[in-house]
Protein backbone atom coordinates (compact mmCIF):
# COMPACT_ATOMS: atom_id res chain seq x y z
CA UNK A 1 0.00 0.00 0.00
CA UNK A 2 1.16 3.61 -0.73
CA UNK A 3 2.12 6.14 2.02
CA UNK A 4 -1.08 7.05 3.77
CA UNK A 5 0.15 10.29 3.67
CA UNK A 6 1.00 10.48 0.03
CA UNK A 7 -2.44 9.25 -0.42
CA UNK A 8 -4.13 11.76 0.93
CA UNK A 9 -2.06 14.56 0.24
CA UNK A 10 -0.85 15.61 3.36
CA UNK A 11 2.58 16.07 5.31
CA UNK A 12 3.13 13.43 8.13
CA UNK A 13 3.40 16.93 10.22
CA UNK A 14 -0.04 17.57 9.62
CA UNK A 15 -2.59 18.20 11.89
CA UNK A 16 -5.60 16.38 12.88
CA UNK A 17 -7.76 19.07 11.70
CA UNK A 18 -5.60 19.09 8.32
CA UNK A 19 -5.90 15.32 7.74
CA UNK A 20 -9.73 15.40 8.22
CA UNK A 21 -10.15 18.49 5.80
CA UNK A 22 -8.40 16.77 3.31
CA UNK A 23 -10.21 13.08 4.00
CA UNK A 24 -13.39 14.88 3.35
CA UNK A 25 -12.38 16.74 0.49
CA UNK A 26 -10.96 13.56 -1.37
CA UNK A 27 -13.65 11.21 -0.01
CA UNK A 28 -16.21 13.75 -1.85
CA UNK A 29 -14.25 13.56 -4.85
CA UNK A 30 -14.17 9.61 -5.10
CA UNK A 31 -17.30 9.01 -3.90
CA UNK A 32 -19.16 6.74 -5.84
CA UNK A 33 -22.15 8.42 -5.78
CA UNK A 34 -20.42 11.52 -7.37
CA UNK A 35 -18.72 9.41 -10.08
CA UNK A 36 -21.81 7.47 -11.80
CA UNK A 37 -21.32 9.11 -14.64
CA UNK A 38 -17.94 9.18 -15.11
CA UNK A 39 -15.86 7.35 -17.67
CA UNK A 40 -14.38 4.58 -14.99
CA UNK A 41 -16.53 4.70 -12.53
CA UNK A 42 -14.24 1.66 -10.98
CA UNK A 43 -11.14 3.75 -10.93
CA UNK A 44 -12.99 6.27 -8.60
CA UNK A 45 -14.05 3.19 -6.20
CA UNK A 46 -10.94 1.76 -5.98
CA UNK A 47 -9.41 5.65 -4.71
CA UNK A 48 -12.24 6.23 -2.54
CA UNK A 49 -11.22 2.90 -0.65
CA UNK A 50 -7.77 4.12 -0.82
CA UNK A 51 -8.36 7.08 0.62
CA UNK A 52 -10.80 5.60 3.02
CA UNK A 53 -8.35 3.36 4.44
CA UNK A 54 -5.46 6.06 4.80
CA UNK A 55 -7.52 8.01 7.06
CA UNK A 56 -8.04 5.10 9.00
CA UNK A 57 -4.57 4.42 9.06
CA UNK A 58 -3.13 7.58 10.04
CA UNK A 59 -5.68 8.57 12.86
CA UNK A 60 -5.02 5.17 14.57
CA UNK A 61 -1.15 5.60 13.82
CA UNK A 62 -1.60 9.11 15.73
CA UNK A 63 -3.25 8.41 18.35
CA UNK A 64 -0.96 5.69 19.50
CA UNK A 65 2.09 8.26 19.02
CA UNK A 66 0.54 10.15 21.99
CA UNK A 67 -1.38 7.93 24.26
CA UNK A 68 -1.34 4.09 24.44
CA UNK A 69 -4.28 1.72 24.78
CA UNK A 70 -5.23 1.97 21.61
CA UNK A 71 -7.29 0.59 18.55
CA UNK A 72 -5.18 -2.36 16.45
CA UNK A 73 -5.65 -2.87 13.02
CA UNK A 74 -8.99 -3.69 12.64
CA UNK A 75 -8.55 -5.48 9.52
CA UNK A 76 -8.28 -9.00 10.77
CA UNK A 77 -9.76 -7.52 14.54
CA UNK A 78 -12.57 -9.90 15.98
CA UNK A 79 -16.00 -9.18 16.93
CA UNK A 80 -14.44 -6.64 20.07
CA UNK A 81 -11.45 -5.29 18.00
CA UNK A 82 -13.65 -2.36 17.89
CA UNK A 83 -13.00 -1.57 21.73
CA UNK A 84 -9.54 0.24 21.38
CA UNK A 85 -6.97 -2.11 22.21
CA UNK A 86 -3.20 -2.80 22.92
CA UNK A 87 -0.98 -0.58 20.36
CA UNK A 88 1.48 1.43 22.38
CA UNK A 89 4.78 0.52 20.59
CA UNK A 90 4.17 -1.10 17.86
CA UNK A 91 1.74 -3.37 19.15
CA UNK A 92 1.59 -6.76 20.90
CA UNK A 93 3.65 -8.94 18.04
CA UNK A 94 6.73 -6.43 18.46
CA UNK A 95 7.00 -7.16 22.07
CA UNK A 96 6.60 -10.35 22.63
CA UNK A 97 9.60 -10.52 20.40
CA UNK A 98 12.47 -10.18 23.03
CA UNK A 99 10.62 -12.48 25.38
CA UNK A 100 9.29 -14.57 23.36
CA UNK A 101 12.37 -16.79 23.15
CA UNK A 102 13.34 -17.35 27.06
CA UNK A 103 9.37 -18.01 28.02
CA UNK A 104 7.42 -19.41 25.38
CA UNK A 105 9.13 -23.19 25.87
CA UNK A 106 7.73 -22.79 29.70
CA UNK A 107 4.70 -21.08 28.59
CA UNK A 108 1.54 -23.57 29.09
CA UNK A 109 -0.07 -24.05 25.96
CA UNK A 110 -3.27 -21.72 26.88
CA UNK A 111 -0.83 -19.14 27.09
CA UNK A 112 0.45 -19.33 23.94
CA UNK A 113 -2.93 -19.79 22.44
CA UNK A 114 -3.48 -16.52 24.42
CA UNK A 115 -0.81 -14.81 22.72
CA UNK A 116 -1.76 -15.62 19.64
CA UNK A 117 -5.52 -14.57 19.93
CA UNK A 118 -4.56 -11.37 20.82
CA UNK A 119 -2.24 -10.63 17.94
CA UNK A 120 -5.05 -11.25 15.79
CA UNK A 121 -7.72 -9.08 17.51
CA UNK A 122 -9.81 -12.42 19.00
CA UNK A 123 -9.90 -10.61 22.47
CA UNK A 124 -12.24 -12.58 23.48
CA UNK A 125 -11.23 -15.85 23.07
CA UNK A 126 -7.72 -14.72 24.90
CA UNK A 127 -9.25 -14.29 27.72
CA UNK A 128 -11.42 -17.63 27.66
CA UNK A 129 -8.08 -19.24 27.46
CA UNK A 130 -6.00 -16.97 30.18
CA UNK A 131 -9.19 -18.14 32.36
CA UNK A 132 -8.48 -21.54 32.04
CA UNK A 133 -5.47 -21.29 34.04
CA UNK A 134 -6.03 -21.67 37.47
CA UNK A 135 -5.32 -19.22 39.94
CA UNK A 136 -2.15 -20.76 41.87
CA UNK A 137 -0.40 -20.72 37.94
CA UNK A 138 -0.89 -17.07 37.66
CA UNK A 139 2.37 -15.33 37.08
CA UNK A 140 3.01 -11.67 35.95
CA UNK A 141 3.00 -12.88 32.82
CA UNK A 142 -0.30 -13.85 33.23
CA UNK A 143 -1.12 -10.56 34.47
CA UNK A 144 -0.04 -8.40 31.87
CA UNK A 145 -1.78 -10.83 28.94
CA UNK A 146 -4.94 -11.11 30.70
CA UNK A 147 -4.30 -6.91 31.16
CA UNK A 148 -3.63 -6.41 27.17
CA UNK A 149 -6.52 -8.83 26.09
CA UNK A 150 -8.80 -7.40 28.95
CA UNK A 151 -8.15 -3.41 27.32
CA UNK A 152 -9.00 -4.88 24.02
CA UNK A 153 -12.33 -6.05 24.90
CA UNK A 154 -13.58 -3.55 26.35
CA UNK A 155 -12.92 -4.11 30.17
CA UNK A 156 -10.30 -0.95 30.46
CA UNK A 157 -11.19 -1.28 34.51
CA UNK A 158 -10.17 -4.64 34.62
CA UNK A 159 -7.37 -3.99 32.26
CA UNK A 160 -5.76 -1.25 34.63
CA UNK A 161 -5.94 -3.76 37.73
CA UNK A 162 -3.59 -6.38 36.26
CA UNK A 163 -1.38 -4.11 34.62
CA UNK A 164 -0.70 -3.12 38.31
CA UNK A 165 -0.71 -6.29 39.34
CA UNK A 166 1.79 -7.53 36.77
CA UNK A 167 4.16 -4.58 37.85
CA UNK A 168 3.68 -5.38 41.25
CA UNK A 169 4.78 -8.65 40.74
CA UNK A 170 7.49 -8.11 38.36
CA UNK A 171 9.05 -4.59 39.11
CA UNK A 172 11.84 -4.77 36.44
CA UNK A 173 9.91 -5.37 33.44
CA UNK A 174 9.73 -2.22 31.11
CA UNK A 175 7.23 -3.99 29.10
CA UNK A 176 4.66 -4.35 31.89
CA UNK A 177 5.82 -1.16 33.39
CA UNK A 178 5.06 0.88 29.81
CA UNK A 179 1.66 -0.79 29.02
CA UNK A 180 0.47 0.28 32.56
CA UNK A 181 1.76 4.32 31.65
CA UNK A 182 0.49 4.20 28.30
CA UNK A 183 -3.15 2.98 29.99
CA UNK A 184 -2.71 5.51 32.67
CA UNK A 185 -1.40 8.39 29.96
CA UNK A 186 -5.17 8.41 28.40
CA UNK A 187 -6.53 9.92 31.76
CA UNK A 188 -3.98 12.72 31.86
CA UNK A 189 -4.59 13.35 27.85
CA UNK A 190 -8.63 13.78 28.69
CA UNK A 191 -7.59 15.81 31.38
CA UNK A 192 -5.44 18.07 29.34
CA UNK A 193 -8.20 18.65 27.12
CA UNK A 194 -10.91 19.37 29.41
CA UNK A 195 -8.30 21.76 30.80
CA UNK A 196 -9.92 24.80 28.66
CA UNK A 197 -12.85 24.31 30.41
CA UNK A 198 -14.42 26.13 32.94
CA UNK A 199 -16.29 23.59 35.66
CA UNK A 200 -20.11 23.04 34.16
CA UNK A 201 -22.45 23.61 36.87
CA UNK A 202 -24.93 25.89 35.28
CA UNK A 203 -26.11 23.10 32.96
CA UNK A 204 -28.69 21.33 35.63
CA UNK A 205 -29.93 24.64 35.97
CA UNK A 206 -30.97 25.23 32.48
CA UNK A 207 -33.09 21.56 32.44
CA UNK A 208 -35.99 21.96 29.95
CA UNK A 209 -38.98 22.94 31.78
CA UNK A 210 -41.27 20.22 30.02
CA UNK A 211 -38.89 17.47 30.84
CA UNK A 212 -38.32 18.43 34.28
CA UNK A 213 -42.09 19.46 35.18
CA UNK A 214 -42.95 16.23 33.74
CA UNK A 215 -40.86 13.81 35.42
CA UNK A 216 -41.92 15.95 38.73
CA UNK A 217 -45.65 15.50 37.70
CA UNK A 218 -44.97 11.59 37.70
CA UNK A 219 -43.07 11.08 40.52
CA UNK A 220 -45.21 13.08 42.78
CA UNK A 221 -47.74 10.53 41.69
CA UNK A 222 -45.61 7.79 43.35
CA UNK A 223 -47.53 9.05 46.83
CA UNK A 224 -50.12 6.48 46.10
CA UNK A 225 -53.69 6.56 48.49
CA UNK A 226 -52.90 3.31 50.19
CA UNK B 1 -30.16 6.51 32.14
CA UNK B 2 -30.98 9.90 30.84
CA UNK B 3 -29.82 12.85 32.24
CA UNK B 4 -25.74 12.44 31.92
CA UNK B 5 -25.18 13.88 28.51
CA UNK B 6 -24.84 17.84 29.01
CA UNK B 7 -23.36 20.64 27.39
CA UNK B 8 -21.70 23.15 29.26
CA UNK B 9 -23.53 26.07 27.91
CA UNK B 10 -21.31 28.50 29.70
CA UNK B 11 -18.31 27.53 27.55
CA UNK B 12 -20.05 27.65 24.31
CA UNK B 13 -19.69 29.90 21.64
CA UNK B 14 -22.96 32.25 20.69
CA UNK B 15 -23.42 30.37 17.16
CA UNK B 16 -22.69 26.77 18.88
CA UNK B 17 -25.36 27.97 21.46
CA UNK B 18 -28.14 28.64 18.66
CA UNK B 19 -27.09 25.23 16.94
CA UNK B 20 -26.99 22.80 20.34
CA UNK B 21 -30.55 24.88 21.04
CA UNK B 22 -32.05 24.46 17.65
CA UNK B 23 -31.02 20.55 16.88
CA UNK B 24 -32.59 19.92 20.66
CA UNK B 25 -35.94 22.19 19.27
CA UNK B 26 -35.50 19.65 16.40
CA UNK B 27 -35.46 16.38 18.24
CA UNK B 28 -38.90 17.75 20.21
CA UNK B 29 -40.60 19.08 16.89
CA UNK B 30 -39.90 15.54 15.25
CA UNK B 31 -40.77 13.49 18.46
CA UNK B 32 -44.17 15.37 18.70
CA UNK B 33 -44.82 14.43 14.58
CA UNK B 34 -43.82 10.97 14.91
CA UNK B 35 -45.04 9.72 18.42
CA UNK B 36 -47.17 12.58 19.30
CA UNK B 37 -47.56 14.97 22.24
CA UNK B 38 -46.74 12.32 24.63
CA UNK B 39 -43.72 11.46 23.11
CA UNK B 40 -42.88 15.45 22.89
CA UNK B 41 -42.71 14.66 27.07
CA UNK B 42 -39.62 12.37 26.65
CA UNK B 43 -37.32 15.10 25.30
CA UNK B 44 -34.51 15.17 26.57
CA UNK B 45 -30.45 16.34 25.82
CA UNK B 46 -28.81 12.85 25.73
CA UNK B 47 -30.68 12.43 22.50
CA UNK B 48 -29.17 15.53 21.24
CA UNK B 49 -25.66 14.62 21.68
CA UNK B 50 -26.60 11.73 19.34
CA UNK B 51 -28.21 14.01 16.66
CA UNK B 52 -24.79 16.53 16.34
CA UNK B 53 -22.64 13.86 16.78
CA UNK B 54 -24.29 11.84 13.59
CA UNK B 55 -24.89 14.88 11.64
CA UNK B 56 -21.32 16.23 11.72
CA UNK B 57 -19.86 12.69 10.92
CA UNK B 58 -22.18 12.29 8.25
CA UNK B 59 -23.05 16.05 7.24
CA UNK B 60 -26.21 16.21 6.89
CA UNK B 61 -28.63 18.78 6.09
CA UNK B 62 -30.77 20.55 7.68
CA UNK B 63 -33.99 21.75 7.53
CA UNK B 64 -34.54 24.64 9.24
CA UNK B 65 -38.44 24.98 10.78
CA UNK B 66 -39.56 28.36 12.10
CA UNK B 67 -42.31 27.42 14.63
CA UNK B 68 -43.64 28.95 18.37
CA UNK B 69 -43.09 27.42 21.69
CA UNK B 70 -45.74 27.00 23.96
CA UNK B 71 -43.12 27.56 26.63
CA UNK B 72 -41.91 30.56 25.38
CA UNK B 73 -44.30 32.07 23.42
CA UNK B 74 -43.89 35.48 21.82
CA UNK B 75 -40.55 33.92 20.05
CA UNK B 76 -40.22 32.51 17.16
CA UNK B 77 -37.80 29.21 17.48
CA UNK B 78 -35.75 27.55 14.73
CA UNK B 79 -35.57 23.86 14.48
CA UNK B 80 -33.23 21.71 12.56
CA UNK B 81 -34.01 18.43 11.14
CA UNK B 82 -32.46 16.37 9.24
CA UNK B 83 -32.11 11.86 8.98
CA UNK B 84 -30.14 12.08 12.61
CA UNK B 85 -33.41 14.12 14.10
CA UNK B 86 -35.89 11.13 13.18
CA UNK B 87 -33.48 8.34 14.39
CA UNK B 88 -32.53 9.40 17.40
CA UNK B 89 -36.64 10.54 17.94
CA UNK B 90 -37.12 6.88 17.63
CA UNK B 91 -34.45 5.48 19.52
CA UNK B 92 -35.75 8.09 22.47
CA UNK B 93 -39.03 6.37 22.35
CA UNK B 94 -37.49 2.92 22.51
CA UNK B 95 -35.26 3.50 25.53
CA UNK B 96 -37.63 6.05 27.21
CA UNK B 97 -40.76 3.05 26.81
CA UNK B 98 -38.03 0.72 28.57
CA UNK B 99 -37.44 3.29 31.55
CA UNK B 100 -40.85 3.63 32.05
CA UNK B 101 -41.30 -0.01 32.36
CA UNK B 102 -38.84 -0.69 34.06
CA UNK B 103 -40.09 2.15 36.94
CA UNK B 104 -43.49 0.85 37.01
CA UNK B 105 -41.89 -2.52 38.11
CA UNK B 106 -39.46 -1.38 40.78
CA UNK B 107 -41.57 1.10 42.09
CA UNK B 108 -44.87 0.20 41.29
CA UNK B 109 -45.39 3.87 39.31
CA UNK B 110 -48.63 4.49 37.90
CA UNK B 111 -48.82 7.26 35.71
CA UNK B 112 -44.79 5.73 34.36
CA UNK B 113 -47.28 2.50 33.59
CA UNK B 114 -49.98 4.70 31.84
CA UNK B 115 -47.34 6.62 29.96
CA UNK B 116 -45.80 3.18 28.61
CA UNK B 117 -49.10 1.63 27.64
CA UNK B 118 -49.37 5.05 25.68
CA UNK B 119 -46.05 4.67 23.64
CA UNK B 120 -47.01 0.62 23.15
CA UNK B 121 -47.89 0.92 19.78
CA UNK B 122 -44.89 3.56 18.29
CA UNK B 123 -42.60 1.18 20.00
CA UNK B 124 -44.26 -1.22 17.90
CA UNK B 125 -43.64 0.47 14.56
CA UNK B 126 -40.02 0.96 15.61
CA UNK B 127 -38.97 -2.42 16.23
CA UNK B 128 -40.54 -3.00 13.19
CA UNK B 129 -37.86 -0.12 11.78
CA UNK B 130 -34.99 -1.23 12.98
CA UNK B 131 -35.11 -4.87 14.82
CA UNK B 132 -31.51 -4.83 15.78
CA UNK B 133 -31.12 -2.10 17.90
CA UNK B 134 -34.80 -2.87 19.69
CA UNK B 135 -33.54 -6.27 19.96
CA UNK B 136 -30.25 -4.92 21.51
CA UNK B 137 -32.20 -2.96 24.36
CA UNK B 138 -33.76 -5.98 24.74
CA UNK B 139 -31.23 -8.11 25.35
CA UNK B 140 -29.83 -5.43 27.43
CA UNK B 141 -33.01 -5.28 29.88
CA UNK B 142 -33.08 -9.24 30.39
CA UNK B 143 -29.14 -9.26 31.00
CA UNK B 144 -28.74 -5.86 33.65
CA UNK B 145 -31.76 -7.68 35.51
CA UNK B 146 -29.84 -10.84 35.87
CA UNK B 147 -26.48 -9.61 36.91
CA UNK B 148 -28.20 -6.86 39.54
CA UNK B 149 -29.65 -9.88 41.14
CA UNK B 150 -26.40 -12.02 41.14
CA UNK B 151 -24.85 -8.67 42.79
CA UNK B 152 -22.26 -8.43 40.21
CA UNK B 153 -18.59 -6.98 41.56
CA UNK B 154 -17.05 -6.89 38.14
CA UNK B 155 -17.51 -2.86 36.66
CA UNK B 156 -16.56 -3.46 33.49
CA UNK B 157 -19.24 -6.91 33.46
CA UNK B 158 -22.00 -4.64 34.68
CA UNK B 159 -21.49 -1.42 32.89
CA UNK B 160 -20.63 -3.17 29.80
CA UNK B 161 -24.15 -4.07 29.32
CA UNK B 162 -25.10 -0.54 29.16
CA UNK B 163 -22.03 -0.42 27.25
CA UNK B 164 -22.86 -2.39 24.57
CA UNK B 165 -26.57 -1.46 23.93
CA UNK B 166 -25.83 1.99 23.51
CA UNK B 167 -22.80 0.91 20.98
CA UNK B 168 -25.71 -1.13 18.71
CA UNK B 169 -28.31 2.44 18.87
CA UNK B 170 -24.61 4.82 18.19
CA UNK B 171 -24.10 2.21 15.18
CA UNK B 172 -26.77 3.97 13.69
CA UNK B 173 -26.03 2.47 9.77
CA UNK B 174 -24.36 -0.56 8.96
CA UNK B 175 -21.27 1.13 7.18
CA UNK B 176 -17.51 2.33 7.35
CA UNK B 177 -18.70 3.98 10.46
CA UNK B 178 -20.41 1.46 12.58
CA UNK B 179 -17.35 -0.28 14.61
CA UNK B 180 -16.02 3.10 15.52
CA UNK B 181 -19.53 4.64 16.52
CA UNK B 182 -20.25 1.44 18.48
CA UNK B 183 -16.60 2.13 20.67
CA UNK B 184 -17.69 5.70 20.75
CA UNK B 185 -21.38 4.65 22.26
CA UNK B 186 -19.72 1.70 24.39
CA UNK B 187 -17.62 3.86 26.72
CA UNK B 188 -20.08 6.71 26.69
CA UNK B 189 -22.64 3.48 27.68
CA UNK B 190 -20.15 2.67 30.84
CA UNK B 191 -19.66 6.29 31.42
CA UNK B 192 -23.93 6.60 32.07
CA UNK B 193 -24.11 3.59 33.91
CA UNK B 194 -21.26 4.29 36.46
CA UNK B 195 -21.98 7.57 36.78
CA UNK B 196 -25.81 6.81 37.74
CA UNK B 197 -24.34 4.11 39.92
CA UNK B 198 -22.52 6.82 41.60
CA UNK B 199 -24.72 9.05 42.35
CA UNK B 200 -27.45 6.64 43.88
CA UNK B 201 -24.38 5.18 45.92
CA UNK B 202 -25.63 6.58 49.63
CA UNK B 203 -29.29 6.33 48.41
CA UNK B 204 -28.27 2.44 47.64
CA UNK B 205 -26.39 1.22 51.05
CA UNK B 206 -28.83 3.04 53.39
CA UNK B 207 -31.86 0.84 51.69
CA UNK B 208 -29.24 -1.55 51.25
CA UNK B 209 -30.11 -2.14 47.10
CA UNK B 210 -27.53 -3.15 45.10
CA UNK B 211 -24.79 -0.86 43.75
CA UNK B 212 -21.93 -1.80 42.01
CA UNK B 213 -19.53 0.16 43.97
CA UNK B 214 -20.70 -1.08 46.71
CA UNK B 215 -17.99 -3.29 47.58
CA UNK B 216 -15.52 -0.98 46.25
CA UNK B 217 -16.44 1.68 49.00
CA UNK B 218 -15.75 -0.86 51.43
CA UNK B 219 -13.01 -2.33 50.99
CA UNK B 220 -11.27 1.21 50.38
CA UNK B 221 -13.83 3.94 51.50
CA UNK B 222 -10.53 6.48 51.82
CA UNK B 223 -9.12 5.94 48.29
CA UNK B 224 -12.76 5.46 46.93
CA UNK B 225 -13.54 9.40 45.51
CA UNK B 226 -9.99 9.09 43.71
CA UNK B 227 -10.75 5.84 42.44
CA UNK B 228 -14.05 6.02 41.01
CA UNK B 229 -13.16 9.46 39.42
CA UNK B 230 -10.33 7.42 38.08
CA UNK B 231 -12.41 5.02 36.48
CA UNK B 232 -15.16 7.32 35.26
CA UNK B 233 -12.40 8.87 33.56
CA UNK B 234 -10.68 6.26 31.90
CA UNK B 235 -14.10 5.77 30.29
CA UNK B 236 -14.38 8.98 28.99
CA UNK B 237 -10.87 9.12 27.98
CA UNK B 238 -11.87 5.83 25.90
CA UNK B 239 -14.97 7.81 24.28
CA UNK B 240 -12.76 10.91 23.53
CA UNK B 241 -10.24 9.06 21.67
CA UNK B 242 -12.79 7.55 19.16
CA UNK B 243 -14.67 10.87 18.37
CA UNK B 244 -11.37 12.09 17.77
CA UNK B 245 -10.35 9.31 15.35
CA UNK B 246 -13.59 9.84 13.45
CA UNK B 247 -13.21 12.91 10.47
CA UNK B 248 -15.55 15.19 11.96
CA UNK B 249 -15.00 18.74 11.28
CA UNK B 250 -19.05 20.14 11.67
CA UNK B 251 -20.05 21.00 15.00
CA UNK B 252 -16.57 19.42 16.59
CA UNK B 253 -16.87 22.23 19.22
CA UNK B 254 -19.72 21.22 20.59
CA UNK B 255 -19.27 17.81 20.71
CA UNK B 256 -15.99 18.35 22.48
CA UNK B 257 -17.38 20.50 25.14
CA UNK B 258 -19.90 17.90 25.72
CA UNK B 259 -16.99 15.05 25.79
CA UNK B 260 -14.63 16.98 27.93
CA UNK B 261 -16.50 19.09 30.23
CA UNK B 262 -20.64 19.18 29.65
CA UNK B 263 -20.51 15.71 30.49
CA UNK B 264 -19.17 16.67 34.53
CA UNK B 265 -22.04 18.34 34.61
CA UNK B 266 -23.96 15.51 36.80
CA UNK B 267 -20.56 14.51 38.60
CA UNK B 268 -19.73 18.79 39.60
CA UNK B 269 -23.57 18.87 41.16
CA UNK B 270 -22.80 15.78 43.21
CA UNK B 271 -20.01 16.76 44.60
CA UNK B 272 -21.13 20.44 45.09
CA UNK B 273 -23.91 18.88 47.12
CA UNK B 274 -21.78 16.78 49.12
CA UNK B 275 -19.79 19.71 50.13
CA UNK B 276 -22.82 22.03 50.80
CA UNK B 277 -24.14 18.89 53.15
CA UNK B 278 -20.77 18.10 54.77
CA UNK B 279 -21.26 22.00 55.78
CA UNK B 280 -23.75 22.03 57.59
CA UNK B 281 -23.29 18.85 59.56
Amino acid sequence: MRNPYEVLGVSPGATDEEIKKAYRKLSRQYHPDANVNSPHPEIAEEKFKEVQQAYTQIMKEKQQGYAGGYQNGSAQSGPYGAYGSYGGFGGFGDFTGQSEQRSQQNDPVNMQAAMNYIRNGYYKEALHALNDIPMGQRSARWYFFSAVANQGAGNNVVAQEHAQQAVAMEPSNMEYRQFLQNLQFGGTWYQNMGSSYQRPVSGLSRMCAIWCGFMMFLNCCCFRPF
Amino acid sequence: MFGYIYVNRKELSEEDRKDYQSYYCGLCQVLKKSSGMKAQMLLNYDMTFLIILLSGLYELENKEEEFFCPLHPGKKKIAYINEATQYASDMNVVLSYHNLLDDWQDEKNYPKHVMSLMLKKDYARISRKYPRQVEAVEAYMRKLNMLENKRETNLDAIAGLTGEMLGEIFAWKDDIWSEELHCLGFYMGKFIYLMDAYEDLEKDMRKKEYNPFESMVKNDPRDFDTLSKLILTSMMSECSKSFERLPILQHASIIRNILYSGVWSKYEYIQAKKKKRRKSQ
